[in-house]
This record gives C-alpha cells, sequence and structure tokens, in this order.
C-alpha cells in the first residue's frame, strides 16, 4: 500500500537524525516554532525522544489574538511533552512594517509574518545554543506550500521527506492528542485560513498523486491513467515544477573554473 | 577462526580520527580473539567525499597512518576501506578495500561498480577498478567486494569460480523505504537475499560489513551479517546502531558444504567465459 510507514522504525531513524546532526555540529539543544498544528507537534515530540525535554525550545509566535485556540494547543503539547517554551506576539513587528508600507495583500502580509518569525527563532536558537529543526514536510515541499527564507528556514529538517499522511500517522504513533492529529491543516497566514481549501484538494488525494509522480515517476497521463481527476494531477504537477526555486540553493553566474554549488562540492558533513 | 565486523560511524574526511578508531577496534578483535576484523566500505575516509577524495587519498605502501595499520596487524588480519592513489596511478582515486594480515597487505580491491545515480555520484569523483581476484589467506582463498560489487552477481561468480571459500563485502550501503512490517529499511532486504543466495550456490562464507550513522542526512543502514555455506544465516548486527558482531565459523563446512551440493566440482566457467565472449562479440546473436 503506498504511503504506509512503519511508524516504530520511522521514529527510530528520525530520532537518530536529529540527535546525530546536532551532535556532530556541537549542539545538545534544538528550537523551533510551535504552532499547535501537526507538523511542529510532530517534530517537537522527536526532538524531546532525541535531545531531552529540557533541551528542547518551542516558541510559540502568534499575531496578536487571532490565533488563540492555536496558542492554547502549542501551549498543550509542549505541556505534555514537558518542554520549554517562550512565547512571543509578532504583531508589533508586523503592524509597524505595514504602518509604513501598507499593503492589502494576504500573501504579503502572511509571509512578511513568516520571516519575522524565523527572525526571531533564528535569534533564540543563537541565545539558547541551539539549532533549529525545520517542520516542512514532504508535500509542502514538493508543492512549494511554504515561504522561503520564512517556515522553510531551518538548520536541519527531521520531517522533510514525510508526505503529510505520514505525519499524521507517525503523530498516532507518538501519542499526540487527537485535537493536533485531527485538525484542519493550515499555514495560520490568515484567519480561517486551511491549506486543502487553499489548495483545492485534500491531503489524503494530493499526497497519492504526488507519491504516484515522484516514488512511482509516473508521467502525468500515467498518473490520469491510474485514476486520479485530470485537472488536479495537472495542477499538482504544476506546483510542483513551479516551485522548484524553492527546494534549490540559488544558481550561481559561473565566471571560474571552480565555483560554488558548481563544482566546488564538499559534503555538508565535512569532517564530522 | 572467529570473525568481528566492525558495524561503526567513521567520521567524514578525518583521516586521523578514523585511523584511532581502527587501532582500537583491532585491539578490541585481539581482545576478543578474533582471527579477523573486518571493517565496512571507507572505512577510513567516510563516504560522502565529495571532492574530499583527493584529499583523503593515500597510498597504502607509503602512507604513515595507514603503515600503522598494516605494523599492528601482527597475529590479526584486516579488512578496511581507503581511498586509495597510488605512485603509479596519481590524480586517480579509487575506492578501495586492503586485506592486510600479519604486517603484510595481502591485497587491495578497487571498487568495479561505482553506483552513479540518484543519490549516489561515485564515478563522478572517483575511478574504477577492472579486476576481481582471488587470493591466499591465513584463512583459506578469499574474494574482496565493496558494496555495489555484490549485487552484480557476475562479481561473485568470479570469486567463486576462482575458488574463494570466503566472500567478503565490505560496505556503506543508505537505508531507503519504511514500509516493511519488520525492523530496518527495506533496502536492507535486498543484500540479505543476495547474501543468502551467494553464499547457497557459492557454498562459500559470505561476509558482509556495512556501516551505520548518519551523512548529509542519509542513514546508513548497519545489518552486517554473515551466512554459512549453503545459505545459512549464522549472525547478524542490529539496524542502525553501532555494533561489534563477533562470530566463531568453521572453516570444514566449505568442504562439507561442497560435498553435498556439487556447485563448485560441476561448475563450467569454460563454457560461461565462452559464451560470454560471444555475447560480447555479438550481443544481437
Amino acid at each position: 500500500m503506498p504511503l504506509k510507514i512503519n511508524p516504530v522504525f520511522t521514529e527510530k531513524v528520525l530520532v537518530r537524525f536529529i540527535r546525530e546532526e546536532l551532535g556532530k555540529h556541537g549542539f545538545r539543544k534544538a528550537a523551533l516554532g510551535l504552532s499547535g498544528g501537526l507538523d511542529s507537534s510532530v517534530c517537537a515530540a522527536l526532538a524531546v525522544r532525541a535531545l531531552g525535554p529540557k533541551n528542547v525550545l518551542g516558541l510559540i509566535m502568534p499575531y496578536g489574538d487571532s490565533f488563540a485556540a492555536d496558542v492554547r494547543d502549542a501551549e498543550k503539547v509542549a505541556r505534555e511533552l514537558g518542554l520549554r517554551t517562550r512565547t512571543i506576539d509578532i504583531a508589533p513587528q508586523v503592524d509597524a512594517y505595514f504602518a509604513a508600507c501598507p499593503t492589502r495583500s494576504r500573501v504579503l502580509r502572511g509571509n512578511k509574518m513568516a520571516r519575522e518569525r524565523m527572525s526571531i527563532l533564528y535569534d533564540w536558537s543563537a541565545r539558547a545554543k541551539a539549532l533549529i529543526l525545520g517542520t516542512s514536510n514532504k508535500t509542502e515541499l514538493l508543492i512549494g506550500y511554504g515561504t522561503v527564507h520564512g517556515d522553510m528556514a531551518c538548520a536541519v529538517n527531521p520531517m522533510g521527506d514525510l508526505y503529510k499522511t505520514q505525519v499524521r500517522e507517525l503523530a498516532r504513533h507518538l501519542g499526540l492528542p487527537a485535537s493536533i492529529v485531527d485538525k484542519p491543516p493550515t499555514a495560520g497566514l490568515w484567519s480561517g485560513q486551511t491549506d486543502e481549501a487553499e489548495i483545492g484538494m485534500a491531503y489524503s488525494e494530493l499526497d497519492r498523486i504526488l507519491d504516484t509522480m515522484v516514488e512511482g515517476r509516473r508521467t502525468v497521463p500515467e498518473t490520469i491513467r491510474a485514476g486520479f481527476a485530470a485537472a488536479k494531477v495537472r495542477r499538482v504537477a504544476a506546483l510542483v515544477r513551479g516551485s522548484e526555486f524553492k527546494r534549490k540553493m540559488p544558481p550561481i553566474a559561473k565566471i571560474s573554473s571552480r565555483s560554488v554549488g558548481h563544482d566546488f562540492l564538499y559534503p555538508y558533513d565535512w569532517g564530522r | 577462526m572467529k570473525v568481528a565486523l566492525a558495524q561503526f560511524a567513521p567520521v567524514l574526511g578525518d583521516v586521523g580520527r578514523n585511523l584511532e578508531t581502527h587501532l582500537d577496534l583491532m585491539d578490541k578483535a585481539r581482545r576478543a580473539k578474533a582471527d579477523l576484523v573486518v571493517f565496512p566500505e571507507l572505512s577510513l575516509t567516510g563516504y560522502t567525499l565529495k571532492d574530499l577524495a583527493a584529499d583523503v587519498a593515500l597510498d597504502p605502501a607509503s602512507d604513515r597512518r595507514f603503515r600503522r595499520i598494516v605494523e599492528h596487524s601482527r597475529g590479526l588480519s584486516v579488512v578496511l576501506g581507503f581511498m586509495e592513489e597510488s605512485p603509479a596511478a596519481r590524480g586517480l582515486f579509487y575506492n578501495a578495500a586492503a586485506f592486510v594480515s600479519g604486517g603484510k597487505v595481502l591485497h587491495v580491491h578497487r571498487k568495479v561498480y561505482l553506483p552513479t545515480n540518484g543519490l549516489f555520484e561515485e564515478a563522478k569523483f572517483f575511478a574504477q577498478g577492472r579486476d576481481f581476484r582471488v587470493f591466499p589467506t591465513p584463512f583459506g582463498r578469499v574474494g574482496l567486494l565493496i558494496c555495489r560489487d555484490f549485487l552484480h552477481y557476475g562479481a561473485s561468480y568470479v570469486l567463486f569460480s576462482g575458488g574463494a571459500e570466503i566472500i567478503i563485502t565490505i560496505s556503506a550501503a543508505p537505508g531507503r523505504g519504511v514500509a516493511g512490517t519488520d525492523d530496518g529499511f527495506e533496502t536492507s532486504r535486498m543484500w540479505e537475499l543476495m547474501g543468502e543466495a551467494i553464499s547457497y550456490f557459492s557454498t562459500a562464507f559470505v561476509l558482509y560489513a556495512n556501516r551505520v550513522g548518519l551523512e548529509d542526512g542519509v542513514s546508513f543502514a548497519g545489518g552486517s551479517f554473515i551466512y554459512g555455506p549453503a545459505g545459512r544465516l549464522l549472525a547478524r548486527a542490529a539496524y542502525l546502531d553501532p555494533e561489534f558482531l563477533v562470530h566463531s565459523l568453521d572453516l570444514t563446512a566449505v568442504r562439507e558444504a561442497r560435498a553435498r551440493w556439487l556447485f563448485r566440482r560441476d561448475e563450467k566457467p569454460e563454457v560461461i567465459f565462452r559464451s560470454l565472449e560471444r555475447v560480447l562479440r555479438a550481443p544481437e546473436d
């Protein structure tokens, strides 16, 4: 069955990944943004298993009071996992900026908020001598449903090879509260936003389309013949193609015989 | 005889630190009264080298660090992985395995099949070996393979034809696929299947030393194993975690297996050779 994971073994791999990747680079602590949603809750649970609750810092970063229920969920998860949290309201800095440079675009406002959260997260990771864990899952990465240098920014990402539905399966195995596991996913960029409404299909369907095209290496026509709605398959394929830039380091104009990113090629874990 | 499989995680690109680990684990093998200790692929350098290949490459005949392992091998045999650059082929970097015993390098095998697709990029950075050869050791005739070599069954066939009684594969196999119901990555089953089949049909011992740890997000699967002649799993190390697996081998088992299953006696390498020649001359024939 596609998308099925063995959650026990998956947990084992990801816990080692967090512990070893941080340890190799001289870190014992991790920091991550806690939204009260599925991905950050799962990531926090894995981090606690890898590093112990005292070594995980959860940053809760609401915009004013607009997501009070999510803040309560984030606090609940943090309490159950026993990790340290700090709550920082991003409204003053976001409002100060948009007072000077007004816009009515929800997307611009949402991206700005994601990048404010990023800058706070980086600041606190340095204060706490922690590395930032990314919480972007494979579905988001593939369709580009994230803000570059915003929620996509991190030091290491334990979640990026798990589709959303697999993250949910892992969440159940990790014993996260049902209120988190079954909550409609939202990017939290504006009130009432849900991922599935914005993307135009349910994650269960989106993930099966992606799995067919990515793991199954099927073309668009083959994927449609496999039984998915043509319009949805084409839309997903266009999202994947259109967001490749978000998954890459920016291209560097090649001038010399040996250039960063082209033919100066060293491993990330060089000397580790 | 007693063998030890040293399933561990080398430091990427740091020969000095890995050398110390090798010497420590050789001492550990001695304490466990092992006659042979097998390290994983590129155990002296780590795997995901890319351009580091040039920095960590060494000549086993003259390199001082490598000589320390050779000198430390009195009364103990060692198989280890390293990046080879010989004086006869300067600027060519081979993913190599050495069999070292009693203060001498008995054999160096250069990896022939360099995986270069998907997450693998070996042929982009490494030179390609061109030979499979069986050589005499204190424990009988041995053949060495490196990781992907083992998955091309022709390689094991050459060793079998050359009379290998022990086929040793050193490996840095990354794990992929987590849908399995058992512990371990789905890809681990592929190696075990080959271990079972090759040991069965070449009536030889198969030793497989894989590494663990992570490099650039990729987890190495562990699960090193020993199959006895005729496909019997004798021992298997943990998946993912380091382990120093020690096991006794009864070398008379090869004789027993070959007397009972006549694959070795009845093998016709000359027929295979002639047929292969024809295939190579006229693949459409």
